[in-house]
């Protein structure tokens, strides 16, 4: 039995953490910019691709397994600089705009990159071969883990950590954190606001595309699989309080091992237990358990 | 893949070919009579059956070069006009501009049962052939064509459960206790059902203990893992025919899932070569649908494909390209039969006439349509192995098993047929 709640939890939290990179993501952008960014679910798509690039790359220039998980790293965040395209290229153009262009822009965003990916990387799934086994696995009470997973639940939470210090401890974090409170009045104290959209949606961005490279080993990369979690991400921002980072933390831990529970216990309820706790949460508490708070 | 969505109109032939590739005028008639056969192709090009339908096109591809290499079918070259397969409405409308503006003289192809559903009608309506790849006018189980003029169908989907329900009693000795995963639409349903109707046939007291339904897309299956483990089952019977196939293999080896349990993987073998032998047990029943490229017993034709096809992709092919390849091939067959001794172009009524009952020689052996418009051939499955050269697993000993044997005969309903069974 406690077998099993390990299993459970932890393959719970394992989903929690990917899915909190990505709602980070959305959060960090909406908490700054105010535009709900349908495309973080592509940039995690890319990110994955990404990875899989990368790691066939140091796979096939003789780098030893043990530390695939360092050119995988580097390749999400270094991808993430598609952060800096998409917002100067595009966005730069419609801030001004009623939200529900920049809505529809985001989702134009989605579509490209779906194409592009498939351009780019082919349709069939894309998969890191046998990399997950790398690391081996653990006995913890009795449930049989995998050494990688707990690595993505490490990385994850100090991500977090560093997005909790970023913005309490840093100068950069307290013009976040002001332009996400009044951004006129930012502005008026002489925040240069382009670069501070340019650099927070690259962050998003690169948020994104971590989590989909860090992802990639334990799955297989294809188009569509930023869809799926960008639905799960959703539910994630409602129930924590959209633009709110503690928020995004504790919607994803709820989402995430309330699924697992569901799958567990009565797996036709998976997505609906979901969505009632979305529904409890918008008619008891519209703006989430964390809403109103700053990014 | 390199085409545009809309239309691509591929001209494989030469010479004939030419004045319809520059736009020539040329009189109907003659057009008619000694112009490029024009051959509609649906394929899907987006989303997660996007492979499926990549390795459809490459097999009526190989078919149709080789076919005008060897001079057309009685004389004409073969032009294929492909278009996209996607969601059923804007599939319908290609469909028939494929047959009223594209004037073709049959249309192949069609992959989603969602889609193939609509296409019967359409087809029928229409009145030119129309032979499909891998979707049927099933609705679940059951047939709602049962007698058409103008539709060809697949095989009925839930064979290849079927296939692997009557293996498994085969391979696996003691199997008890059973879970199920598949994707949460009709064929993943459906294929449990009829799996299970089958086992407990075999294994009265066989007791179903878990059941998941994932959506199509799931890339995480860490907690639907953990519940295949807290279910105690002695096997676990899989559906997946796509990227989540490799994915739950991964997650599966991760936590050393098949050590303590027997695996019925009745489809993966359509995304065979990324089941990388690090991570895919030996020992697991593998299904490869209707055909499997490795056979040693395989015909020159399929060795010849294989090898064509690796040079080309880098990949070995799926059983999709059978299916193609035996639609486009059955029709030329079908046409030469109906031009009988005179070599006359035949009339559309007159092939599909020649259709029903044919047998031709496809990449995986013979096949042919049944009476009733639906594809009659083998199903490849087989216990995986590590034991050959590739980075991925194959199967042995490998297990053929006939539609004759597998599929619900005409007229038929699924489970009363399956209890029927003499055992």
């Amino acid at each position: 039995m406690t077998q099993h709640v390990v299993n459970v939890l932890l393959s719970g939290v394992f989903h929690a953490s990917i899915l909190f990179l990505v709602a980070a993501g959305l959060q960090v952008v909406f908490g700054v910019q105010k535009i709900f960014n349908l495309a973080c679910g592509s940039f995690y798509a890319l990110g994955a691709y990404a990875g899989v690039s990368a790691v066939g790359w140091y796979a096939g220039a003789g780098g030893p397994p043990a530390l695939f998980i360092l050119p995988l790293a580097l390749a999400g965040l270094a991808v993430g600089a598609v952060g800096i395209v998409v917002e100067r290229g595009l966005l730069s153009f419609v801030y001004d705009r009623d939200e529900t262009f920049q809505l529809l822009l985001t989702f134009a965003v989605v579509l490209m990159m779906e194409d592009a990916i498939r351009m780019i990387w082919g349709t069939s799934p894309r998969s890191t071969s046998g990399l997950y086994l790398t690391y081996g696995q653990v006995r913890i009470l009795g449930a049989v883990v995998p050494v990688y997973n707990l690595i993505v639940i490490a990385a994850s939470l100090a991500i977090a950590l560093s997005i909790g210090w970023l913005l309490t401890r840093t100068t950069f974090g307290r013009i976040m954190r002001a332009t996400a409170d009044n951004r006129e009045m930012a502005e008026a104290l002489g925040v240069d606001m382009r670069r501070v959209y340019a650099k927070v949606f690259t962050l998003g961005t690169a948020l994104g595309t971590l989590g989909g490279a860090l992802v990639i080993p334990a799955t297989a990369a294809m188009s569509e699989m930023g869809i799926e979690l960008i639905v799960e991400a959703f539910a994630v921002v409602v129930i924590g309080g959209l633009g709110s980072m503690r928020g995004a933390f504790v919607g994803a831990l709820a989402v995430g091992v309330l699924r697992s529970i569901a799958i567990s216990v009565y797996p036709e309820l998976e997505m609906l237990l979901i969505y009632l706790i979305v529904i409890g949460v918008l008619v008891a508490r519209p703006r989430g358990l964390f809403g109103g708070a700053a990014a | 893949m390199r085409s545009s969505r809309r239309q691509f109109l591929q001209l494989l032939g030469v010479g004939t070919g030419a004045a319809a590739a520059t736009g020539i005028d040329v009189p109907s008639g003659f057009a008619q009579a000694a112009g490029p056969v024009k051959i509609g192709v649906l394929a899907i090009r987006a989303g997660i059956a996007a492979p499926v339908g990549a390795a459809g096109l490459r097999g009526t591809e190989w078919w149709a070069e080789r076919v005008n290499k060897a001079g057309g079918i009685l004389g004409r070259p073969v032009q294929l006009v492909v278009e996209e397969e996607s969601n059923p409405k804007d599939t319908v409308e290609r469909y028939r501009k494929l047959v009223l503006q594209d004037k073709v003289e049959v249309v192949l192809g069609g992959i989603s049962t969602g889609v193939t559903l609509a296409l019967g009608p359409v087809a029928e309506d229409l009145g030119t052939p129309w032979l499909s790849w891998d979707g049927t006018t099933q609705k679940g189980v059951e047939e709602t064509m049962p007698s058409p003029k103008w539709a060809f169908k697949s095989v009925d989907n839930e064979v290849e459960a079927i296939v692997a329900g009557i293996l498994t009693p085969k391979h696996f000795k003691g199997v008890k206790r059973v879970a199920g995963i598949g994707n949460d639409y009709s064929y993943g349903h459906d294929c449990w059902e009829s799996y299970q109707a089958v086992l407990k046939r075999y294994i009265p007291d066989v007791k179903f203990v878990l059941e998941l339904f994932p959506k199509l897309g799931v890339t995480d299956f860490t907690s639907h893992i953990a519940a295949i483990q807290q279910s105690k089952a002695d096997l676990l019977m899989c559906s997946f025919w796509s990227g989540d196939a490799t994915i739950i293999m991964k997650q599966a080896a991760a936590v050393s899932l098949f050590k303590t349990m027997k695996g019925v993987f009745t489809t993966a073998g359509g995304v065979h070569d990324s089941l990388k032998k690090e991570f895919t047990p030996e020992g697991l029943l593998l299904g490869y649908n209707t055909m499997y490229f490795d056979d040693p017993k395989g015909s020159p034709l399929l060795k010849q494909f294989v090898r064509e096809y690796k040079a080309k992709y880098n990949e070995y092919p799926p059983y999709e390209c059978d299916h193609a390849f035996f639609n486009a091939e059955s029709y030329k067959a079908a046409v030469e039969k109906a031009a009988g001794p005179a070599k006359k172009w035949p009339e559309k009524a007159q092939v599909v006439k020649a259709l029903e009952g044919i047998e031709v020689e496809s990449l995986s052996g013979r096949r042919s349509w049944r009476e009733d418009h639906v594809q009659m051939c083998n199903f490849y499955q087989g216990i995986t192995t590590h034991k050959n050269g590739y980075d991925f697993v194959t199967i042995s000993p490998i297990e053929v098993v006939s539609t004759r044997q597998a599929m619900k005969p005409p007229g038929t309903k699924l489970f009363e047929w399956i209890n029927s069974w003499k055992i």
